[in-house]
C-alpha cells in the first residue's frame, strides 16, 4: 500500500480530536433542543427561562460547524504533504532511470502520471481518512449515549445497524471491478471522441465524416448504457440503506410511541432526544459509504503509481576520478547490452584513440544509437568494460565527465526560454559575448538579426517554433560554448537546407580539433573521413578500419555505401 | 449563455427524463420534509396522550413517507443520470457537426494547439450541468415553497423565516462566495498549467539537461511550482470548505432560530405548544435540501465557460463556396502570386508562388524541411486559405466547395490520422474483404489481417506500418489527383520503391504531386520544383536542373553522398 504510510500519526490523532468533538456537539445540540422544547411545551416555563439554553446551543451549532471546517483542512493539509512527498518521489524515479530506458516509456504518460495521477490520490486524503474516522467516531458515541437513555432503541439500532455495512459490502464487491473497468473505459472513451476531432481533416478527405458522426452517436450511446447498468446498481444500494434506516427510525418511533403512551416508561424528553439522535446515527452511516466510494479512485491511481515506482531501475554509478588528459582515448571491451529488439549491442569491442575521427555505420537498428549513449554513459554497460584514458568509466565523476562531452542528437530538445538561455545551459558561467561568439559560430546570427528581440527571444513550448535546421544550430552553439573533449554527434539523415547543412559541416570539423569525435554517420564524405569507421550489424561490430580498406575486404560496408559508390542509383518510378 | 442555451436545447430533447427527474426529486424531499414534520407531530401527541389508533395512523403514514423517500430518490438518480448522458451524445455529436462545418483552415489550427482535448474534457465538464445546475434549484424552490405554504397555515413568522433562511443560504451566501472565488480561481488553472509545464520540460529534455547537468535544477523548478500549485488549490479549497460549512450552519442556524420564535410565540400565547417540536424538525429537514447549493455558483461558472468553448461563436462565413469542382478526368493546377503567413508568425511560409502543374502531370516538390512544400498542398487542398488565387481545371479553388475537391483526390498528408478500431476500420472505405485485403498487400502490409487492433491515434503502429496504412487507403479509391507529403520517409529503400511503384500504376494517367526530402527517383519526373524560404528557387525537369548545377544540384550532391 502507497498511500497510507504516507499519513502522519499526528493527522490520525487530530482527526479523532475533532470527531470526538463533534460527536459531543451533535449529542449536546440534541439535548439542548429537547429541553428547550419540554420547557416551553411541557413545562409551561417562560421564555426568558430558556434564553440561556438558546444561547448555549447557538454556541454549539457553532462549534460542530468549527468542527466540520477543521476536519476538511486537516486532511486538505494530510492531502497537500502526500502529493508533495508523492510527486517527488514519482521523478525521482523518473530522473533516476538512464536516458533511453526513460524515452521508452512515452514521456507524455510521464507527465500525466506526475500531474495528473497523483492529484487522484488527493481524495484518499482529503476525504476518505477524515470521513472514516468520523464515522467510526460519532455512530459509536451517539449509539452510546442512547443505551444509556433507552436500551431498547440501542438494541433496534444495534440490530439493524450491520445490514447497512453489510448490504454495502455485498454490493460493492459486485460492482468493484465492475466500476473500474468503467471508469477506464470513460477515459477511453473521451480518447477516442478525441480521436475522432483530430482525425476530422483525414475523415473529409476521404469522405467518412459523416460515418464518424453515427459512429459517435452510437459509441456515446453504448457508453451510457454500460455506464447506467453500473450507476443503476450503486443506486440500488443507496436504496437499500435509505429503505434499511428509515425502516429501524419506524421501528424506534414505534416503540418509543408505546414507551410513551401505554407502557409509561419513557418520558417525552428521552423519547424526542432519541428521536433527534437517531437520524445522526444513520447519517454518519451514509457518510461511510460515500468516504467508501471516494476512496476508490485514489486506490487505483496509487496502483498504478505503485506499479510504476516498482519497474526496476537501471541506476547509473559514478565514481570520483577526473579525466586525465584531454582529449581523451575510449576504449570498448567486450561491450553489451539489451533492452529489447531494437535496443541491442553485443560483445563490442574497439579502441578509439584520442582526438580521432570515429564513425559508426550501419543499416537503422544496427545498435549505433545505442552505442553512441553506452559511449556517452547515457545508459549502462550490462556486461564489459569501458576504460576512458585507462580509467574505468563507472570511477569517473558525474560531473567531470558531462563537463567533457557533447551530444548533438537529431533532436535537439530546445527548452522553453530565450535563445540565450538555451544556449548558455551548456555553460552557466559564460559571459554574454561567450555566447554571442557560440551563436555566431553555429550560424544563428542571420536567425538572430531578423528576430526583433534577437538573442533574447522566446523559444521553445509557448515560444517561437524553431525548424529542424535552427535547432541543429543552436545545438551546435552550445557544443561551441562548452568547447568539449568528446564529441558525440548523431548525423541528421535527412531534412536540412543547404545553408545548415553547409554550417553543421563546417562546425563539427571545427569543434573537432581538439575533441575526440564519434559520429553515428549517414555521409559519405563524413565517413570517407574518419580515422577509424565501425561497421555494426544486429547489435554486432562486423569490421573496423579505414575506408579505402572496408570497401575492399567488408561485405556489410560494401553493401551499405553500395549504392553511394556504385554512382547513381535507379528511382522508384 | 450563449452556449449554455444550446446546452439547454440539447438537454430538452430528453423531456421525459427531466421532467421525471423533477417529479420524483421532489417527491423524494418533500417526502422527507413530510415525514420529520410527521414525527415531531406524533412524539408531541403521544406525550399529551392521545388514542392509540389516531397514532397508528400517523406511524403508517411515516413508514409510507420513508418507502416513498427512498423509492423517489432511486427513481430521481436514474432519470437524471440517464437524461445527462444522453445530452452528452447529442453534445458530442453536435460538436462534431460543428469542427464538420468549419473552414478546414480553422479545424487545422485546433489541431495544432492543445484544443481538441481542451474540448473533450469541456464537453466531460458539462455532465455537472443537468445534475448539478439545472434541476436541484427547480426542485429547491418546489419544495420551499410547498414547506412554506403549509407552515402559512399555523404562523406567518416561521414561514418568513424559513423565506430569510433560504435567501441566505441559496442567494447571499453563494453571491459572497462567488465574487471571491472570481479573483481566486484563475491562480490553481495557472499554476496547473505551470507545472505540467515544467514536468514536460523536465522529461521530454531529459537527455540533453542530464548531459548539461542541468538535471537537479529542472526538478527544483519541478517542485517549486509544484509547490506554488498546491498553496494555491489549499487556498481555494479552504474556501470551498468554508461555503459549504457555513451553509450547514446556516440550516441549523435557522432550526436554532424557528426554536427562539416558536419559544417566544408559544410563551406569549401566540401558537400552541404541541406544533414546536413540529417545526423545529420540519426546518432541520428541510435546509438540508440547500445543501448542494453550496457548489451551485462554482459549477455554474465552470460549465458556462465550457459551454461557450465549445459553442463558440463563429467568425462572419466569407461567402460560402458554392461551385463543385466538375469531374473532368485528369486535373491541373496553378498558383497565381500566392502569399502565405500562419496566424502569429512574424515570417511568411510563401512568397508570391506561381507554378502550375499540367493536367496529367508528375510533379514533385523538394527543399529543406520549412521551405514551404507542405504548405504548398495544404493550399491546393483548401485545408489553408492564402492571399493570391490558386486555380484548377481554371477554376478558382476559393469559389470550390472542398468536399468536391476532395472527391477527387487521393491524399497522404504527414500527419496522417487513425483511429482507435480495426485495420478494417482505419482502411475508411466501404470496399469488400477482398479489395481491403488486397490493398493491405499491395501496400505491403500483407502481414495484417483486417481485424488487427489499432490504437487510438494509432499508437500502436510503427511509423512505417502507419505511411504503408495511409496508402493503402488510396488503393481502394478512384481519384484524378494524387497529392503526397512525404509518404515512404519512414520506410526503407526497398519498400518505398515497390509501393512507389504501385502507387503509380494507379496514378498512371492522373495528375501526380509528391512533397519530398528525398532526391532519389525525381528522374522521370515532368517537372521538379524546389523550394527555399517559402519561395520557388528552381523548376525544371531533372535533367534540366542537374545542367544547370544549381541548389538543386547541390541538395542531390549531399543526398548522393548520404548512406
Amino acid at each position: 500500500m502507497l498511500l497510507k504510510p504516507l499519513i502522519k500519526r499526528q493527522t490520525y490523532i487530530q482527526l479523532s480530536i475533532v470527531s470526538i468533538v463533534m460527536a459531543l456537539t451533535i449529542i449536546a445540540q440534541a439535548y439542548l433542543i429537547v429541553s428547550i422544547i419540554e420547557a416551553i411545551f411541557l413545562s409551561n416555563a417562560s421564555f426568558s427561562a430558556i434564553l440561556p439554553s438558546l444561547g448555549l446551543l447557538l454556541f454549539v451549532i457553532s462549534l460542530r460547524a468549527g468542527m466540520n471546517y477543521l476536519n476538511g483542512v486537516i486532511g486538505l493539509h494530510a492531502a497537500n504533504q502526500a502529493k508533495k512527498k508523492l510527486r517527488n518521489r514519482v521523478l525521482s524515479h523518473f530522473t533516476k532511470q538512464p536516458v533511453d530506458l526513460s524515452s521508452q516509456g512515452r514521456s507524455g504518460e510521464k507527465v500525466t502520471q506526475l500531474i495528473n495521477v497523483v492529484e487522484q490520490t488527493d481524495s484518499y486524503f482529503s476525504q476518505y481518512i477524515p470521513k472514516m474516522i468520523q464515522a467510526t467516531i460519532v455512530p459509536l458515541a451517539i449509539l452510546a449515549i442512547i443505551f444509556t437513555q433507552n436500551w431498547v432503541s440501542g438494541v433496534i439500532i444495534l440490530l439493524t445497524a450491520p445490514f447497512i455495512p453489510l448490504f454495502m459490502a455485498i454490493i460493492g464487491m459486485k460492482t468493484k471491478d465492475k466500476s473500474e473497468e468503467q471508469l477506464n473505459e470513460l477515459s477511453s472513451f473521451s480518447g477516442q471522441f478525441l480521436d475522432s476531432l483530430q482525425g476530422l481533416t483525414t475523415l473529409k478527405l476521404f469522405g467518412q465524416s459523416d460515418r464518424e458522426k453515427s459512429r459517435i452517436e452510437d459509441s456515446s450511446i453504448n457508453f451510457r448504457q454500460a455506464t447506467l447498468g453500473v450507476l443503476a446498481v450503486a443506486f440500488t444500494s443507496a436504496f437499500m440503506m435509505e429503505l434499511i434506516s428509515m425502516l429501524s427510525m419506524g421501528l424506534i418511533a414505534l416503540e418509543l410511541a408505546l414507551g410513551l403512551i401505554i407502557f409509561d416508561t419513557i418520558t417525552f424528553a428521552t423519547a424526542f432526544f432519541i428521536l433527534l439522535l437517531a437520524p445522526e446515527f444513520y447519517i454518519a452511516l451514509k457518510d461511510l459509504s460515500s468516504a467508501f466510494h471516494s476512496g476508490r479512485e485514489s486506490l487505483t491511481a496509487s496502483k498504478k503509481l505503485e506499479e510504476q515506482l516498482n519497474e526496476p531501475v537501471e541506476e547509473l554509478t559514478w565514481g570520483e576520478a577526473s579525466l586525465t588528459s584531454r582529449p581523451p582515448r575510449i576504449q570498448l571491451n567486450g561491450v553489451s547490452f539489451a533492452y529489447d529488439e531494437s535496443e541491442t549491442v553485443q560483445d563490442v569491442s574497439a579502441t578509439i584513440e584520442a582526438g580521432s575521427f570515429v564513425a559508426i555505420v550501419g543499416k537503422s537498428g544496427a545498435g549505433k544509437t545505442t552505442l553512441l549513449h553506452l559511449i556517452a554513459r547515457l545508459l549502462p554497460v550490462h556486461s564489459g568494460d569501458i576504460f576512458v584514458n585507462d580509467i574505468e568509466q563507472d570511477q569517473l565523476g558525474e560531473q567531470a565527465w558531462f563537463n567533457e562531452l557533447s551530444y548533438i542528437s537529431q533532436h535537439p530538445y530546445i527548452f522553453s526560454g530565450t535563445i540565450y538561455d538555451n544556449i548558455q545551459m551548456s555553460k552557466p558561467s559564460a559571459t554574454k559575448e561567450d555566447i554571442d561568439h557560440a551563436a555566431k559560430e553555429a550560424g544563428l546570427q542571420p536567425l538572430i538579426d531578423l528576430l526583433e528581440d534577437g538573442l533574447h527571444t522566446v523559444i521553445g513550448e509557448g515560444g517561437r517554433g524553431l525548424s529542424g535546421g535552427e535547432k541543429q544550430r543552436v545545438a551546435l552553439a552550445r557544443a561551441f560554448l562548452k568547447q568539449p573533449s568528446i564529441i558525440l554527434f548523431d548525423e541528421p539523415t535527412t531534412g536540412l537546407d543547404l545553408k545548415t547543412e553547409q554550417v553543421l559541416n563546417e562546425s563539427i570539423t571545427k569543434l573537432a580539433e581538439d575533441a575526440t569525435l564519434i559520429t553515428v554517420a549517414h555521409r559519405m564524405h563524413t565517413i570517407q573521413k574518419a580515422d577509424q569507421i565501425i561497421v555494426m550489424d544486429e547489435g554486432r561490430v562486423v569490421g573496423t578500419g579505414q575506408h579505402d580498406m572496408l570497401r575492399k575486404s567488408n561485405a556489410t560496408y560494401q553493401s551499405l555505401i553500395g549504392d553511394v559508390a556504385g554512382g547513381e542509383r535507379d528511382g522508384w518510378s | 449563455m450563449a452556449g449554455l442555451n444550446i446546452v439547454i436545447k440539447q438537454l430538452m430533447k430528453e423531456k421525459r427524463d427531466v421532467v421525471l427527474s423533477i417529479l420524483f426529486s421532489f417527491i423524494a424531499g418533500i417526502a422527507a420534509v413530510g415525514l420529520f414534520t410527521a414525527s415531531g407531530y406524533l412524539i408531541s401527541q403521544a406525550a399529551l396522550g392521545v388514542p392509540i389508533t389516531a397514532l397508528t395512523v400517523v406511524i403508517a403514514i411515516v413508514k409510507l413517507l420513508g418507502f416513498t423517500r427512498a423509492l423517489s430518490r432511486y427513481s430521481e438518480r436514474y432519470f437524471s443520470h440517464r437524461a445527462t448522458f444522453t445530452m452528452l451524445s447529442h453534445i458530442r455529436v453536435q460538436f462534431f457537426e460543428k469542427l464538420q462545418n468549419l473552414t478546414p483552415s480553422k479545424v487545422q489550427r485546433f489541431r495544432t494547439g492543445d484544443l481538441l482535448s481542451r474540448f473533450v474534457s469541456d464537453v466531460e465538464s458539462l455532465q455537472n450541468f443537468f445534475l448539478r445546475i439545472f434541476y436541484p434549484p427547480i426542485v429547491l424552490v418546489l419544495i420551499f415553497l410547498s414547506t412554506v405554504l403549509f407552515t402559512l397555515y399555523f404562523s406567518f413568522w416561521i414561514a418568513l423565516l424559513l423565506v430569510v433562511g433560504l435567501l441566505l443560504s441559496t442567494v447571499v451566501l453563494p453571491a459572497l462566495f462567488a465574487k471571491v472565488r472570481q479573483t481566486t480561481e484563475q491562480p490553481v488553472q495557472e499554476k496547473r498549467s505551470d507545472l505540467s509545464a515544467q514536468a514536460t520540460e523536465l522529461l521530454f529534455g531529459y537527455q540533453d539537461l542530464k548531459i548539461h547537468q542541468k538535471l537537479a535544477d529542472q526538478s527544483e523548478a519541478f517542485n517549486t511550482a509544484n509547490d506554488d500549485l498546491i498553496q494555491a488549490q489549499t487556498k481555494e479549497r479552504k474556501h470551498e470548505l468554508l461555503n459549504q460549512v457555513l451553509d450547514g450552519w446556516i440550516g441549523l442556524l435557522m432550526a436554532w432560530a424557528v426554536l427562539a420564535v416558536g419559544g417566544w410565540l408559544i410563551t406569549s400565547g401566540q401558537m400552541e405548544g404541541v406544533w414546536l417540536a413540529m417545526f423545529m424538525l420540519l426546518t432541520l429537514t428541510v435546509f438540508e435540501n440547500t445543501q448542494p447549493m453550496a457548489a451551485f455558483p462554482q459549477y455554474f461558472l465552470e460549465n458556462k465557460k465550457a459551454a461557450n468553448r465549445i459553442f463558440f461563436k463563429e467568425d462572419e462565413a466569407v461567402s460560402e463556396p458554392t461551385q463543385p469542382l466538375g469531374d473532368a478526368g485528369a486535373i491541373d493546377i496553378s498558383f497565381r502570386g500566392v502569399d502565405f503567413t500562419y496566424p502569429d508568425e512574424p515570417r511568411s511560409t510563401l512568397k508570391n508562388v506561381n507554378l502550375s502543374i499540367p493536367s496529367g502531370s508528375k510533379t514533385a516538390f523538394v527543399g529543406a524541411s520549412g521551405s514551404g512544400k507542405s504548405t504548398l498542398l495544404q493550399l491546393i487542398l483548401k485545408l489553408e486559405e492564402a492571399s493570391g488565387e490558386v486555380y484548377i481545371n481554371s477554376q478558382a479553388i476559393s469559389q470550390m466547395t472542398p468536399e468536391s475537391l476532395w472527391q477527387q483526390t487521393n491524399t497522404v498528408m504527414q500527419d496522417q490520422q487513425f483511429f482507435a478500431g480495426t485495420i478494417r476500420d482505419n482502411l475508411l472505405s466501404d470496399a469488400s474483404d477482398e479489395q481491403l485485403t488486397y490493398a493491405l498487400k499491395r501496400a505491403r502490409l500483407s502481414n495484417f489481417s483486417l481485424t488487427d487492433e489499432v490504437y487510438e491515434k494509432g499508437d500502436n503502429l510503427s511509423g512505417g506500418e502507419k505511411q504503408r496504412l495511409a496508402i493503402a487507403r488510396l488503393f481502394l479509391r478512384d481519384a484524378n489527383l494524387w497529392l503526397l507529403d512525404e509518404p515512404t520517409s519512414s520506410l526503407d529503400q526497398v519498400t518505398a520503391r515497390e509501393v512507389m511503384t504501385e502507387i503509380l500504376r494507379d496514378a498512371e494517367n492522373d495528375t501526380f504531386v509528391i512533397v519530398s526530402h528525398n532526391l532519389r527517383g525525381l528522374e522521370n519526373m515532368d517537372q521538379i520544383i524546389v523550394m527555399d524560404h517559402g519561395e520557388v528557387v528552381e523548376q525544371g525537369t531533372f535533367d534540366e536542373l542537374m545542367a544547370r548545377k544549381g541548389y538543386f544540384y547541390q541538395l542531390k550532391e549531399i543526398e548522393r553522398d548520404t548512406l
